[in-house]
């Protein structure tokens, strides 16, 4: 999913270094301002339980699809992100081929998956 | 020039009078338009309106002169649209598309993110809420201004046409791969709802969050209408009915009514009947337009050099949320 963390943090300081144009309102800004603060806080839960979730999804998708572990993995946000980008497009297309064949089974194996990939990527907003 | 002065220039250029504008400030207010309250002062006399201005780069692709015409389809037919005053499609003195509504004083709008938005007044605010929406979906299109930019689509095509421009949104401004709206996209076009049983003008952005109420149980204006089409009119109760904009664990519609409760407002106050396949349909589809929107939210946050913190919000804890309700309904309904 995007954005990445990296990206909301480095948004976040980009946003706040922008200068005000004179006729945003006080309202504006504050609204602005907790959006600000709301992105902080989830930004902290998923840098704390991201990186687990990306390793959990891409195990699952890989078992899945029977793919082969990656011979040198990358552990860092991008690399995880980019091969889940690789499982789900494989994931996507093996979906599409069970629907095809009207295979249930896997189907029914594969909707499990998509609950358990979004729940383990669930954010949730303070108070 | 600052933004007030070109904006007093215009005014006094289109009513030959000169017109000052004071106390103009941006308000939050979606981030498919900047909007901003002032005051216009001619002869002595001191009005508010709103501005709506298209801003450099748009999250929803939609064409203002619809959102206007729509808001003049219903004034005065007691669905609290506010009263749109002027539209210009070029820009005039304020550079870019625009156009101008009276202002609506004393409302406030509910986050729908907040629990239990309308405490005591729930009730009341659902009974208002579902009979408005569902006197959008019965009015008669005769004579409606929106026909000038709109064409009714056949009752069993306008699905398709919904169904195609949200997918195509979703194929466009993808950034990483989402197997799971795909699933939910390939099940709609798999499982095509009934014919509409009318058509009629959607709002497509009924919620709460987009209308302004009194704080004592009364809805004052219906906003936001910028995605409105003309269509089958259970559209617009999918959209409205989505758990996104509930709390998790509030059985009630957006803090307000039981579904049962919302149907049967809904039915009472456009003579109309809910179809269950064609609801179940247009519930899905509620969540891949969601999931489009939060998709190109993500994709003009970056390309909008990261700015505006509302598109990150939107692209990323909204669409985490979208993409759980999605899996859940793809859960609940099985193998195709």
């Amino acid at each position: 999913m995007t954005p990445t963390l990296p990206d909301i943090l480095a948004g976040q300081a980009a946003a706040l270094m922008q200068p005000s144009p004179p006729e945003a309102g006080s309202e504006y800004q504050a609204g602005r301002m907790g959006i600000v603060v709301m992105l902080a806080s989830l930004a902290a839960q998923e840098a704390q339980r991201g990186p687990a979730a990306r390793l959990w999804e891409n195990e699952a998708i890989a078992v899945l699809l029977g793919a082969q572990p990656e011979s040198e993995p990358d552990f860092s946000w991008r690399g995880l992100d980019a091969r889940n980008a690789e499982l789900r497009r494989a994931l996507i297309a093996r979906h599409e081929a069970a629907e095809a064949a009207g295979d249930r089974v896997l189907q029914a194996k594969i909707l499990e998956l998509y609950l358990a990939m979004a729940k383990a990527r669930r954010l949730e907003l303070a108070g | 020039m600052t933004l007030a002065e070109r904006l007093a220039a215009y005014l006094t250029r289109t009513s030959g009078t000169r017109t000052q504008v004071e106390n103009l400030a941006r308000i939050p207010g979606g981030a498919s338009r900047e909007t901003y309250r002032y005051d216009a002062i001619a002869n002595d006399r001191r009005e508010g309106f709103i501005l709506r201005r298209d801003p450099p780069g748009s999250l929803i692709e939609t064409d203002r002169r619809a959102e206007f015409l729509a808001i003049r389809s219903f004034a005065g037919k007691g669905v609290a649209a506010p009263e749109a005053v002027a539209l210009e499609a070029e820009g005039a003195e304020l550079e870019r598309p625009f156009f101008i509504m009276r202002r609506v004083e004393g409302g406030q709008s509910a986050s729908p993110f907040a629990p239990d938005p309308f405490g005591e007044h729930a009730a009341a605010m659902g009974e208002q809420f579902f009979t408005i929406m569902g006197r959008i979906a019965a009015e008669p299109l005769a004579s409606l201004p929106i026909l000038e930019v709109k064409a009714p689509p056949s009752p069993d095509a306008c699905w398709r046409s919904e169904l195609d421009y949200w997918a195509g949104v979703i194929e466009a401004d993808e950034q990483h791969p989402q197997p799971i709206v795909r699933a939910a996209v390939r099940r709609l076009y798999a499982t095509p709802p009934p014919p509409a049983q009318r058509i009629s003008v959607v709002h497509g952005d009924y919620r709460v969050g987009n209308f302004l109420h009194d704080g004592a149980g009364r809805i004052i204006a219906v906003l936001d209408w910028e995605m409105a089409h003309l269509g089958d009119p259970l559209e617009d109760m999918g959209w409205a009915c989505d758990p996104l904009w509930s709390n998790a664990g509030d059985p009630r519609i957006s803090g307000m009514v039981s579904r049962a409760d919302a149907h049967a407002i809904w039915r009472r106050a456009s003579g109309l009947a809910i179809d269950e396949q064609a609801m179940a349909w247009w519930a899905l589809f509620a969540s891949v337009k969601g999931q489009a929107i939060w998709t190109s939210s993500a994709k003009e946050w970056r390309d909008g050099g990261c700015c505006e913190p509302i598109l990150a919000f939107s692209g990323w804890f909204t669409a985490r949320r979208q993409d759980e309700i999605l899996a859940e309904r793809l859960a609940e309904m099985g193998p195709l």
